[in-house]
Formats: C-alpha cells, structure tokens, sequence
C-alpha cells in the first residue's frame, strides 16, 4: 500500500465523525463578535491600520491564539480514539503495513484537519466581510491573494505544533492526559511570545506569526517581528523529533499487551 | 453508597492526578508572577487577594475550566467504550443516579483543584504582602464564591458528555463553548450568565448586590440543567 492510499484509508475512517460540525460552529462562533462590533474598526487610526486590514487580521488572532490549537487537539484525540475503540488498531496493526507509514498517514489526516479548518476559516471572512461591506457601505474584502497569504502562513505555523500534539496522543494512552497536557500548554503561550525564546515553543508559532503580521500591517506598532533564523531550523527540528519519537512509539503498547 | 462505585471506577483513568495537576498548574500561575513582577503588584490599589485575583484569575479560570472539560468527558468515555452503560441499565440503579453520583465526584474533585488554588494564593499574601491573617476571610470568600460559579459549567459538560457516544463530540463542544465565553463581554450581566464564561468572574471586584444576583442565577442555571438531565434521560429511554 502506498502512502497515499493510506491517508485515504485514513480519511475515510473519520467520514462520519462530524468533526466538520465543530470546525464549523468555531468559524461562525468567532466572527460573530466580529460583525457586531464591525464600527470599531475604523476607530483604529492610533495604530495606523485600515479598518479592512483590521477586520481580518483580528478575526484570525481570535483564531490563531487559542481555537485552532484546541481543535487540532480535538482532531489528535479524534484520529486516535476511532482505532482504540473495538480494538481497531490491533487490526491494523496487523495489516502488511509499515508501522511508520501509518503513523505518518494518521499525521496527514490530522493536517488535513488543520487545513480544512483554515480553510473554513477564511471562506467565513469572506461571508462575514460582504456582511459588513453591505452593512457599512464600505469595502471590508481584501484580495484572495492576500487572504490565501495569511491562511497558508498560519497553517504552515502549526505543523510543528501538530507534530507536538500527535506525539502526546500517542506516547501518552490515556487520552484524559494528552488533552489535559495539550490544552494547559496552550495557555501560557500568551505569555511566551513576548519572550526572547518563543522559537522554542512550538504551541506559540501561529500565535506570533499572527501578531507580527498584525505589528507589520500597523503602521504605528511596534512588536517583534517574526525572524526566520533561528526560528525555521529549530521548528524543523522539533517536528522531526516529534514526529521521530511518534513513529517509534506508534502501536508499541498495542503489540505488548 | 453510589459514589463509592463511581470512586472505583475512576481510580485508573487518572482523573484525580489530572485535577491534582491542573491545580497545581494553576496555582504556580499567582506564584510565578509574583515571583517576576512583585514589585508592580505591591504597589498596585486594593488587598492582596484583589490584586492577585485581578492579575491571575483569567488565566486561572481558563485553567480550570479545561481541567472541567476534559475530565467530565473523561467520566462518560469509560461509561461510553465498551458499552459499559449498557451494563448500568441493568443493574438496579438509575440513570439519573449514576449521573448525579458522577456530578458529585466531578465537584468535589474540582473543589479540591479551587483549593490547592487558594492555598496557592494564600502563599503568595503571606510571603509577598506581609499582612499577617486578617486577609483569610477574604481569601475563602473568594474561592469559595469561585466554587459555586463552577457549579453550572460542570453539571453542563457532564451533561454533554453524557448525551455525546464520542468524545471528541463533547470535548469539541466544550471547548467551543469556552472559546465562544472568552469572547463574550465580561462586565454585561446576562452574557456573563453563560455556564462556561460565569466562572470567570472575581469576587472582589464586585459589589456586594451583583454577588447575590450572581448566586441566584448560578443556583437556577443548577435546577434548569438538573431538570435537563431528568428530561434527557426520559426522551432517551423512550426513544431506545
């Protein structure tokens, strides 16, 4: 079996989990505030935006700092928990499959996720900025090109922390630990990117990546900018470590017992 | 008794290490800050336990009600694999039993995750502010208060994760429902309301005639969703 066909083993598996329901009440959810409160963005002169630049890039830091961490967790425990009930893992195991490509497989679905979820994300900007362009007879649309930018930047951002998240889910079995270790690491990411060290934290990458775009867009901010030495090599080392220890770890457990 | 049951059930799903942690988590939170950044606290207005809270509860709360989240849906998945729920039916207890038997567990187990909390910050008043005890009865009021505002958001995600087969249903909703009360305004009274973003508010910081409205509410929010559960566990029956 090759690998693609085991991502489409794989997604096949999670057809019916009505994940996408959740993905997509979180968008909705989070750019309701958004249209309500859409006269707010042109009181943002003191830091030098336009109010387009600034409809967007809040929407996504609402996103980016703590709903798509959690759902990418949602999506960890999701893949996970799928095999271990009726013992379907065992049966895979069993299969003539690399142990390896099928960890491998289960973190592409996972990724898939995160795509999907940004791109849900970004059709919802969309429908909620020709809302507020009637709304306020003002062009809230940016162009896709720039939009697409964004979305792909803040996907990119999370594979080191989705490489993280699926290492939890699976060296740790009991899923109580991986979700309640993934969420409490979340949280003080707020506090991280105004560190020196954020580069070290994978869970705080689209969470900066967010805030310097938005530091870039404003004229009139000053906060860190993201720079990509040393940042890229050491994301780069911590998936492949993550996702190193995932491999080996991947279906251990199971063959033991 | 019930409990005990549902006491044995837990032992190996690590819910009681869990809450253990979170809490201690959460109680690093006042003591790190502290530790960084006293000297903007001790000069700051008000008591210690005002000035602690305000600096700290956000995070705090947040804390807490993810440990909430994922340990209820934690209570139903071991009811939910295996069909072990099955199983309950037919032993002579009822469901809405096992329900409250677990709710019980639930709050206490986040009762002491509040106090680890307050002995937290009771740490924090005695090594930092230096005020001797006149500040204890403050401080148990606090958490105190805090306790019964978690009251609702627990019962709720029990609730859900009774209702969800899978847990990645109820642990999406709730985490939903917590991302959709960070957003909510925080100082408007009805919005504040919502089960998930109650917990949130700081004893402290309001007046006395808000606490007991808050306390009334959180109390109905308590019979509203026992009443729910009442009713869910009849419309499933008769559904099945």
């Amino acid at each position: 079996m090759n690998f693609l066909t085991l991502i489409r083993i794989e997604r096949k598996k999670i057809k019916h989990s009505k994940i996408f329901f959740i993905l997509l009440a979180a968008a909705i959810i989070l750019w309701i505030p958004s249209i309500l409160n859409v006269h707010l963005n042109f009181e943002m002169q003191a830091e030098g935006i336009s109010p387009e630049h600034n409809f967007f890039i809040q929407g996504f830091l609402g996103l980016s700092w703590f709903m798509f961490p959690a759902s990418i967790i949602i999506g960890t425990v999701l893949i996970s928990q799928t095999e271990r009930a009726d013992n379907a893992i065992l049966k895979m195991l069993a299969l003539p499959v690399h142990t390896a490509g099928l960890c491998l497989a289960k973190f592409a679905t996972l990724l898939i996720l995160a795509a999907a979820q940004v791109f849900i994300m970004t059709g919802m900007y969309y429908a909620s900025a020709a809302l507020c362009s009637a709304m306020q007879h003002y062009n809230f649309i940016l162009p896709p090109l720039f939009a697409a930018k964004e979305a792909a930047l803040l996907f990119l951002s999370a594979i080191p922390m989705a490489a993280f998240f699926w290492m939890l889910s699976v060296c740790i079995k009991s899923p109580l630990f991986s979700i309640c270790i993934g969420l409490a690491s979340i949280v003080p990411s707020v506090l991280v990117i105004n560190t020196d060290a954020w580069f070290a934290y994978p869970m705080s990458y689209p969470f900066f990546l967010i805030t310097s775009e938005y530091s870039r867009l404003a004229a009139n901010l000053e906060t860190a900018q993201a720079e990509l030495f040393p940042w890229i090599p050491v994301a780069v080392m911590i998936t492949f470590i993550c996702l190193l220890i995932s491999c080996m770890r991947f279906g251990q457990a199971e063959r033991r017992a | 008794m019930y409990i005990f049951l549902e006491c044995k059930k837990i032992k190996h799903t690590g819910l009681l290490p869990a809450f253990l942690s979170c809490g201690m988590l959460a109680g690093a939170v006042p003591i790190v800050n502290m530790a960084v950044r006293s000297k903007l606290y001790l000069s700051g207005q008000g008591s210690p336990v005002q000035i602690l809270l305000q600096a700290n509860w956000q995070l705090m709360a947040m804390l807490n009600i993810l440990a909430v989240i994922a340990g209820t849906c934690m209570f139903y998945q071991i009811e939910h694999s295996e069909r072990a729920l099955l199983k309950m039916r037919s032993l002579p207890v009822s469901e809405s039993t096992v329900f409250f038997g677990k709710a019980v567990l639930a709050i206490l187990l986040s009762a002491v995750m509040l106090a680890i909390e307050a002995g937290a910050a009771a740490f924090c008043v005695y090594y930092w502010f230096e005020t001797g005890n006149v500040f204890l009865s403050e401080l148990c009021q606090s958490f105190g208060y805090a306790f019964l505002l978690m009251l609702p958001c627990t019962v709720l995600s029990l609730l859900i994760s009774e209702a969800c087969t899978n847990i990645w249903i109820s642990l999406g909703i709730g985490i939903v429902c917590m991302f959709t009360a960070t957003m909510l305004p925080a100082d408007s009274f009805f919005p504040s309301l919502f089960p998930y973003a109650v917990p949130f508010q700081i004893f402290t910081d309001t007046e006395a005639a808000r606490i007991i409205h808050y306390i009334y509410a959180t109390a109905v929010e308590l019979v509203i969703l026992c009443l729910a559960e009442l009713l869910f566990i009849r419309i499933r029956r008769q559904s099945a």
